[in-house]
């Protein structure tokens, strides 16, 4: 019996995987969109109430940003996809 | 006729909305989409410079990182154009309408949104603007923008009616928001947090 051909796993690679550090969806704020269309698309996007999706909308106002959505890269990138097709000024970042 | 008198914009009716509007309006919005919709024509999925009065329409998704940007690019962008190129023809074909189904309604949102972004976006709107004097070379551009301003928020209103109501939980919390507040009263921009609403 052969032995089992060992895998090199760079710690690159295993910081890549690392669970704990998921992809944070931003929203930045913009002049031109409105509060209340900000507020209609979190809540139509990522079912959020009504109150949670105000809150974020306030922060993008008011701090320039909010996290809108954090998760896995692919589905980060899906959500900020579906932000731009909104019209929404969203990027992709690694949680550092 | 002032706003507050005229009949409501959108009214629910029939699985979809009843359109108030008058015959000038509709002329105003059955024209405005075209300049905006040839120079979407005219630009390709591939296409790595865009015009800087389309930029604002396609933000980065990986601003500060090239490789990654590009196969976001590759991946999403002719959709993309794709999807504003039809929201504008939808409000174009649609703007002598006396019905809107939910799905013309929600194309008349998004062609709006980008109607007023890459407008606001040559007029260098702020959030504090006043409203320019009728000398201001781009005054009919201002009007125009205005106009905008107020049928999407009317449309906006009209749509989120139609959304699910979902109460708050006590776990309903935010995501981890790593930068807390700003610093001294100032946001990320550097300019003064403005008042509640």
């Amino acid at each position: 019996m052969g032995t089992a051909p060992s895998i090199e796993v760079s710690p690159a690679t295993v910081d890549e995987l690392h669970v704990d550090r998921p992809w944070l969806v931003i929203v930045w704020n913009d002049p031109v969109n409105l509060m209340s269309y900000v507020t209609y698309v979190f809540q139509k996007l990522f079912g959020y109430s009504f109150a949670k999706a105000t809150r974020l909308m306030l922060d993008v106002h008011q701090k320039g940003r909010a996290v809108v959505a954090s998760g896995p890269r692919e589905r980060a990138e899906l959500d900020v996809a579906r932000l731009h097709r909104h019209g929404l000024w969203a990027t992709l970042e690694h949680q550092s | 006729m002032t706003k507050s008198e005229r009949p409501p914009v959108l009214v629910r009716k029939d699985d979809g909305f009843e359109l108030s509007l008058s015959p000038d309006e509709r002329v105003f919005v059955s024209s405005i989409p075209t300049q905006l919709a040839e120079a979407l024509d005219a630009i390709s999925g591939s296409d790595q410079q865009l015009p800087a009065n389309l930029r604002r329409l396609f933000p980065a998704a990986y601003p500060t990182d090239t490789s990654a940007e590009a196969s976001y690019v590759s991946l999403v962008r002719a959709d993309l154009i794709e999807h504003h190129r039809n929201a504008l023809s939808v409000l174009a074909r649609t703007a002598s309408a006396t019905h809107l189904t939910d799905d013309e309604a929600e194309a008349w949102l998004t062609a709006l949104n980008d109607l007023r972004i890459v407008i606001g976006t040559s007029l260098g709107v702020t959030e504090d603007m006043v409203q320019p004097s009728p000398a201001d070379p781009r005054h009919a551009e201002w009007i125009c923008y205005d106009y905008l301003t107020y049928l999407q928020s009317l449309v906006v209103d009209a749509l989120a009616d139609l959304l699910p109501s979902i109460p708050p939980t006590p776990d309903d919390t935010t995501p981890d928001d790593p930068w807390g507040d700003p610093p001294g009263g100032l946001r990320w921009d550097g300019t003064p947090v403005p008042p509640e609403p």
